[in-house]
């Protein structure tokens, strides 16, 4: 700014500068010569009328001065001459003014000098005897009255450059403050120059539209990470050399790592085969899926690549724990696999007889015994039909439910009193000490468990054994116990009787009745109430399966 | 910004740890394939083993290119150094499972049966333990589970005199295939084997943390 301001102070003093020197000296320079000239005239005629009246001695007499006085012959030999010996001068006649003063009277001429440095100016006048006065005068030339004044100018000059420094370096400050003093923050309320207040504007509107964009930046990425930490699925981006670019709080408890460097390579999370081809495929620019498992959960590996321009920018990663879902599969196909296995076997000795009565090869005194075989086996076939349904129910019931408070001791009373009968079958006595207790849940559920639990300890009980249930209510719980005296369950198969359509030892049981599913049917609705299954057994000894209810806070 | 050479050495840890996975697959599908008795893995430890081969000579070429080119120091050679001497322990490990593969290939014609006494499951649990702890030393620079895997190297080797007499006990009593017990005592062998590799892995692990290789520099020979 400075340089800029003082450059144009400069070259503009510079320029006025010149063109008024060059001015001056053009009509100085004029007016001066023509002044000359006159006075160079008027000298020529007052040495002519002297030199007429006195001679050549009147030349003599005269004073060395500016002037050259030359008298010229008619012939052109010089007579005299005030500056050099006339002698030594060659024939004049044929100069200029002298031609001139011989044919008009008076004649003129300028000469420059052979370096032009001077310029000499001739004045000759035709005396009466025809010979011819010349009187000159030598003049500096325009040129070096030029070159003479170059000093003082070059002195001014200088000076120019000072002062233009000087000025300029003010004037810019002086520009320039305001501007400095413009609060960018708040441009708007910044008092400067007119012109500048649509930049001053346009910048505060920008500068809210910046503030904006990067509100709304962070907004969208706090919503991001709190997404993406809060999510339980494992969430992995890559660039394309497999480096970690971002990786979420499920990610790291996944793969077990408390933290992780700066461009982490992948491979450090994991190595495993499934895991490497899922990354693999996906830096190919290919979608992947595969399943791995780690420390004996099942994670569910999602590959995607992240496609720029046709060209593969990086992967996202997404590992989803399956377990659980892996196990419920499980169990669900074990258990469409028992279903068909447990409902074929029926079916099988039903058919059976059917086709040997139809053909005819059974006597006519067998076929009670037969159709009794036949509908045992029927019989066997409702009453596991009706617990798959029973359970299915269950399955469903977790959403649907509509809990009342129940009485538990009448519940239990009246499952004691309708299996009065099946015990006297069994020769087993059934005791019951029930005291109030009320549970929040549903009827015909809770009957059916404590209707299975009985059943079974009557079931699996040896003669003369006893069945005895208990209600207890205390502070925190209330417990149903069910103890009896039969044959016990072995510790290996404590846990499994709970699963669908698992018996105990299927040799042993095989004599007694049994579809599988009670204790699932157990265990299933006390799911559906919170309540907690226990159970103690010993072979030979006798089981207690107690039901803890804890009491709602 | 990035050099060429920290590039090149990201490769060097990720074939690595490639290398290292793939001789976990390996060992664990060939005594896979011994208690499981599935045929089909025979075949997987063999392509298993070659792909081990092609990996070590890949690393190699890498390791020598790194050496040549860069002439690296400090750190980083030990790190080259200590990448060539594991290529070589990992490679001896898929060797040893496809070993044993070949043995249980046999076995798989017989009809045997492991008796359970036999502690030659809980001994493949450790060996391969070993050898996925020695990786993850070295893929999480963890210099104490690299002394881990060194201290655990005994209870391999317990392991092996464990079922070395238990076998001659079997045999003395006579009954099953001698053959079957011959088998077993060659593949807890190789077992002790692998577990030796994975000792060395963790022993090169410590050297290019620390510089100092436990038997070189004045530990037991």
């Amino acid at each position: 700014m400075t340089k800029r301001i003082f450059r144009t102070i400069f070259y503009v003093s510079m320029l006025v500068l010149l063109a008024s020197a060059l001015i001056l000296m053009v009509f100085v320079g004029e007016y001066n010569q023509k002044s000359q000239q006159k006075t160079l005239q008027t000298d020529a005629v007052y040495i002519m009328h002297a030199l007429q009246e006195e001679g050549i001695s009147y030349l003599e007499t005269l004073p060395k001065g500016a002037e050259r006085i030359t008298w010229i012959a008619s012939d052109g030999t010089v007579l005299y001459d005030s500056e050099v010996e006339a002698t030594q001068l060659e024939n004049h006649a044929d100069r200029e003014e002298v031609v001139e003063a011989q044919k008009n009277g008076t004649g003129n001429s300028a000469r420059y000098s052979s370096t032009l440095a001077e310029k000499t100016y001739y004045y000759a006048v035709k005396m009466q005897d025809n010979s011819v006065l010349r009187v000159s005068i030598t003049s500096l030339s325009m040129l070096s009255m030029f070159f003479t004044i170059l000093q003082p100018l070059a002195i001014i000059i200088a000076i120019a450059l000072i002062l233009a420094g000087f000025l300029a370096s003010k004037t810019s400050k002086s520009i320039i403050k305001p501007l400095e003093n413009i609060d960018l923050e708040h441009p708007e309320q910044s008092d400067v120059y007119d012109e500048l207040s649509p930049f001053l504007r346009r910048i505060a509107a920008q500068q809210r539209m910046i503030g904006n964009q990067i509100h709304e930046q962070q907004y969208r990425q706090r919503e991001f990470q709190t997404i993406t930490e809060n999510m339980q699925e494992g969430l992995l981006v890559l660039d394309t050399k497999g480096e970690v670019l971002s990786c979420n709080k499920g990610a790291l408890r996944i793969f077990g790592m408390e933290h992780i460097a700066e461009k982490e390579n992948v491979y450090n999370f994991n190595r495993s085969e499934a895991f490497r081809h899922c990354i693999q495929e996906a830096l190919a620019g290919r979608h992947a899926e595969s399943v791995m498992e780690q420390e004996g959960r099942t994670y569910h590996l999602l590959a995607n690549p992240v496609m720029e321009d046709a060209l593969v920018a990086g992967v996202v990663l997404l590992v989803f724990d399956h377990t659980e879902k892996a196990d419920r599969e499980k169990l669900r196909r074990e258990f469409t696999a028992n279903v068909s296995h447990e409902l074929k076997t029926p079916l099988t000795s039903i058919s059976g007889f059917a086709e040997i009565m139809k053909n005819g090869m059974v006597k006519s005194e067998d076929i009670p015994r037969f159709a009794t075989n036949i509908y045992d086996e029927a019989q066997r076939l409702i009453s596991m039909v009706q617990d798959i349904i029973q359970l299915s129910r269950l399955d469903e019931a977790e959403e649907t439910a509509q809990k009342t408070d129940v009485d538990i001791a009448n519940i239990v009373e009246d499952v004691a009193k309708r299996l009065e009968s099946f015990a006297q079958q069994h020769e087993v006595t059934l005791q019951t000490t029930c005291d109030k207790a009320i549970v929040r849940g549903i009827p015909h559920v809770l009957e059916e468990m404590f209707y299975n639990l009985c059943d079974n300890a009557i079931r699996y009980n040896k003669p003369n054994g006893t069945v005895q249930v208990e209600v207890q209510n205390t502070a925190n719980e209330i417990c149903v116990s069910v103890s009896d005296t039969g044959m016990g369950i072995p510790y290996a198969e404590q846990d499994r009787v709970f699963e669908r359509f698992y018996r105990v030892s299927r040799s042993r049981s095989k004599e007694i009745d049994g579809t599988g599913l009670g204790l699932s049917i157990v265990k299933h609705g006390a799911q559906l109430h919170h309540a907690t299954v226990e159970m103690k057994s010993e072979v030979e000894q006798g089981t207690t399966i107690t039901l803890h209810f804890p009491k709602e806070v | 910004m990035r050099t060429r050479f920290d590039e090149q050495l990201e490769q060097l840890h990720v074939e690595l740890i490639t290398m290292g996975a793939l001789c976990e697959e390996a060992i664990t599908a060939a005594m896979q394939s011994l208690f499981a008795r599935d045929r089909s893995l025979v075949k997987v430890v063999l392509e298993k083993d070659g792909e081990i081969d092609r990996k070590e000579r890949e690393i190699e070429t890498l390791c020598m290119r790194l050496l040549l080119q860069q002439q690296p120091v400090a750190q980083d050679l030990r790190t080259i150094s200590s990448a060539l001497k594991m290529i070589s322990d990992m490679e001896r490990i898929g060797d040893q499972a496809a070993d044993i593969v070949e043995i249980t290939e046999n076995m798989h014609d017989k009809n045997f049966e492991i008796d359970s006494s036999v502690h030659i499951r809980s001994m493949s649990t450790e060996a391969i333990k070993m050898v996925t702890q020695s990786v993850d030393s070295f893929v999480k620079k963890d210099l104490e589970l690299a002394h881990d895997v060194i201290a655990y190297d005994d209870v391999v080797d317990q392991l092996f005199t464990t079922i070395r007499s238990e076998l001659i006990a079997l045999m003395a009593k006579g009954g099953a295939d001698g053959e079957v017990y011959v088998d077993l005592l060659m593949i807890a062998k190789y077992l002790e084997r692998v577990a030796d590799h994975a000792t060395n892995i963790a022993e090169w692990v410590e050297y290019s943390i620390t510089g100092v290789h436990g038997e070189m520099d004045g530990g037991e020979a």
